[in-house]
């Protein structure tokens, strides 16, 4: 197995709007088939690490390297790199004028001029994959929040990515509903996926996590092994943090 | 004092029941007079045009005009379709110099009286262009000048389209201008529909602006014939009621259109 992390992460700084400071010297990196899973208050800077780390949100200072190609140099392919990372969204943004099926065979078709039988014939299979088959014709509003996540999985796997990121992707879902989405995720971490997940959902990050990152106000607190993180946790913001929502 | 209430109360209850089966007199508020009006006066002048040889030959000279002005309508919304969507697209951008040409373009425009764009086109640009056709010229001048309030349409109804759609389509590897066409304007087309019809509508008005500039349209066909006949009455009359027909099958297909876009599932 290649021992180079896909994703690394070097003092990367960010700040909002002259003054809102959402990283401050953030450096971590993510091997290949690891689960890491971020925890953290919110507005720690979860959402918006995940978010440089594909470019969407440009970087003040740092740099970023994902599958060897470096994010935050100049001039970067950015679209190359998005496809070698699929995102999950937590209001999962799926594309509401398009059907389950044409959710995920949009990109492969534009992006990689994959002919439309074959994007057809994928998209049917990650739909069965996240057990929604039977929804493949079904617009987005006919969806409930569980499925539409799933789908939204199943849309950011048909690029066949290198790493899948999640932005707290079952904080808009109702309860009895998480769960169906937390598998799914679960079975892809089974499967070897590079995952690098921003949740609430501790269940899922002892489950399946290969490493907990507890970030707080745009910095890295603390990281170890989820028993380490969840049993024996050294620092005081994280024993507060976890006190608060165990 | 309870008592009474309580017999009003149920008096009114009783009076709110419908009676099923009967017909329910309309409120007279209710009533739409304007449509009934609009009516009564489309049978009075039916009624005159097919009595009147007057009326008859004054609508065969303007039926040319009418023909004109949906020519001219139509193409130049053509292009004022193209030029407000590149305008559109051109005040979202987040780059400076597409975001600046497009702001100039548009502010630039709306500051001019459409009458002086037109006659500054026809007489100033076009002939710098080459262009030597009346229709040619109009067309032109109107389409540029709706482009600007096209761009407007268009902008509005991209932004109102949720960001989380264009970091979505981003985040699958799309570049900007492939989430633009496959993700942002399929949406935002249903949004601005309606819009850009009242906007086809307000420019069908408008190009009467094109008989200053010697076009042969509708109002120009008008006034040509005054001044061949004097018969000023019946021939106004003849061309308002033309404008007003085109407006209101207009005002029905936006009616529709807005029906089809808030009705319709996504």
């Amino acid at each position: 197995m290649d021992e180079a992390p896909i994703v690394q992460v070097y003092d990367v700084h960010k700040t909002f709007g002259g003054h809102v400071k959402a990283l401050q010297g953030v450096t971590f990196s993510v091997r290949k088939q690891e689960v890491v899973v971020i925890i953290g208050p919110s507005g720690s800077g979860k959402s918006t690490l995940l978010r440089c780390i594909n470019g969407l949100e440009p970087v003040d200072r740092g740099r970023i390297i994902v599958d060897n190609m470096e994010v935050t140099k100049p001039g970067t392919n950015l679209f190359k790199i998005r496809q070698e990372v699929g995102m999950v969204f937590q209001q999962f943004n799926l594309f509401p004028h398009l059907t389950a099926l044409q959710n995920i065979t949009l990109a492969p078709i534009v992006v990689k001029k994959m002919p439309r039988e074959e994007a057809e014939a994928l998209a049917l299979s990650l739909l069965e994959r996240v057990g929604l088959k039977e929804k493949a014709h079904s617009y987005p509003n006919q969806l409930s929040g569980g499925q539409q996540q799933r789908v939204a999985i199943a849309r950011a796997l048909a690029m066949n990515p290198k790493v899948m990121m999640f932005d707290e992707p079952t904080s808009a879902l109702d309860p009895e509903m998480i769960k169906e989405v937390l598998d799914v995720m679960e079975q892809l971490a089974r499967e070897g996926m590079t995952m690098l997940v921003v949740t609430h959902e501790m269940g899922f990050a002892r489950e399946a996590g290969d490493r907990v990152i507890f970030m707080d106000e745009g910095r890295i607190i603390e990281e170890g092994t989820p028993e380490e993180i969840f049993s024996n946790p050294k620092e005081e913001r994280t024993k507060l943090f976890l006190s608060k929502i165990l | 004092m309870v008592e009474a209430e309580r017999e009003t109360l149920t008096k009114g209850a009783i009076r709110l029941e419908r009676p099923r089966g009967r017909v329910v007199p309309l409120p007279l508020e209710r009533v739409p007079w304007w449509a009934l009006i609009l009516l009564m006066a489309g049978l009075v002048v039916t009624y005159t045009i097919a009595t009147s040889a007057v009326y008859q030959e004054t609508l065969r000279f303007l039926a040319r005009g009418v023909v004109r002005t949906l020519q001219l309508s139509v193409s130049a919304y053509a292009i004022a379709l193209v030029l407000g969507l590149i305008a559109g697209l051109a005040r979202v951008s987040k780059r400076p110099v597409f975001y600046t040409l497009g702001t100039l373009y548009v502010e630039v425009i709306r500051g001019i009286p459409l009458l002086v764009q037109l006659i500054y086109i026809a007489f100033v640009v076009a002939p710098a262009l080459g262009i030597r056709n009346d229709m040619a010229r109009a067309t032109l001048g109107l389409g540029i000048g709706y482009g600007a309030y096209l761009a407007e349409i268009y902008r509005a109804g991209i932004e109102s389209i949720p960001r989380g759609q264009m970091e979505a389509a981003l985040s699958l590897g799309m570049t900007y201008g492939q989430a633009m066409r496959y993700v942002i304007l399929p949406q935002a087309i249903r949004v601005i529909l309606p819009p850009l019809g009242n906007d086809f509508i307000a420019m069908l008005k408008d190009s009467s602006l094109a008989s200053a500039i010697a076009v042969s349209e509708l109002t120009h066909s008008g006034r040509l014939l005054t001044a061949r006949t004097f018969r000023a009455f019946e021939t106004y009359n003849m061309v308002a009621l033309l404008y007003l027909m085109m407006t209101l099958l207009g005002s029905l297909g936006v009616r529709i259109l807005e029906r089809y876009t808030s009705g319709g599932k996504q």
